[in-house]
């Protein structure tokens, strides 16, 4: 099992531009809506919970959020991934008194995540790897992020 | 006596996952006789009775009687051993 598995080229975006979360959520709910991966209610659980429970994580250069929801909402496992023209605030995941400007953005759609170690670890370790991180931030195409994504522009 | 932990996140899926692999890793590494439960945050608070560590990767909601670490550093990476050693401080 490996991440490759959930990312899907028509849910990967760059440069996107947003004046706030909300828009930013509802752009990719609407997506993933369209290529039948979510339940009608993901947008509203995924707000409500990343109200509750902040997925923002600040890395220094590029910070990342990783919002996601219920698994009951998920009806095609997948993950999205966004990257952000003009960064959006998300709280913090060990603290929703602080905010960060979020620039690369992976929206989880698991719904049985505890098979899952392989990928999560896989997608932790992105997000731990700043020249990958900077590498999918500046990616200025789809084909781009993908190849990216994959690992292969890393290989030199 | 084994201890044991509570590995939560907020909807107890995706980072508690990740997080508790690392846990158990850690205890393996150091002989630390103790097992993982995974659960969401809401759950904690009937659960931790018998519990002896909460390790959470998102914010407590409340306060616990048990002592309970914020471990959002397996995720970001940033400040990972010093978690292991408060986490291991807390079970020896």
């Amino acid at each position: 099992m490996s991440i490759q598995q959930f990312i899907n080229k028509e849910l990967i975006f760059t440069k996107l531009n947003f004046n706030s979360q909300r828009e930013l959520f509802h752009y990719l709910y609407d997506k993933a809506k369209q290529g039948g991966f979510v339940t009608d209610d993901f947008l509203s659980r995924l707000t409500e919970r990343e109200k509750i429970f902040p997925t923002g994580l600040k890395l220094g250069k590029n910070n990342v959020a990783i919002p996601h929801t219920d698994a009951e909402c998920v009806t095609k496992e997948f993950i999205a991934i966004a990257t952000l023209n003009t960064p959006v605030l998300f709280r913090l995941m060990d603290n929703n008194a602080e905010q960060a400007d979020v620039s690369l953005v992976f929206m989880l759609g698991l719904n049985n995540p505890h098979n899952q170690l392989e990928v999560l670890q896989e997608l932790v370790g992105m997000i731990q790897d700043g020249a990958k991180v900077n590498q999918l931030v500046q990616s200025s195409s789809r084909e781009e992020m993908y190849q990216a994504l994959n690992g292969a522009a890393l290989r030199k | 006596m084994t201890k044991k932990i509570l590995v939560a996140c907020g909807a107890g899926i995706a980072t508690s996952t990740v997080v508790a692999n690392r846990v158990e890793n850690l205890i393996k590494d150091n002989h630390v006789d103790a097992e993982i439960e995974q659960c969401k945050i809401t759950e904690v608070k009937s659960k931790q009775s018998g519990a002896d560590l909460i390790v959470s990767t998102t914010i407590l909601p409340t306060k616990y009687d048990i002592p309970a670490v914020i471990a959002t550093a397996y995720i970001s990476g940033v400040g990972m051993d010093k978690l292991d050693a408060k986490i291991l401080s807390y079970l020896n």
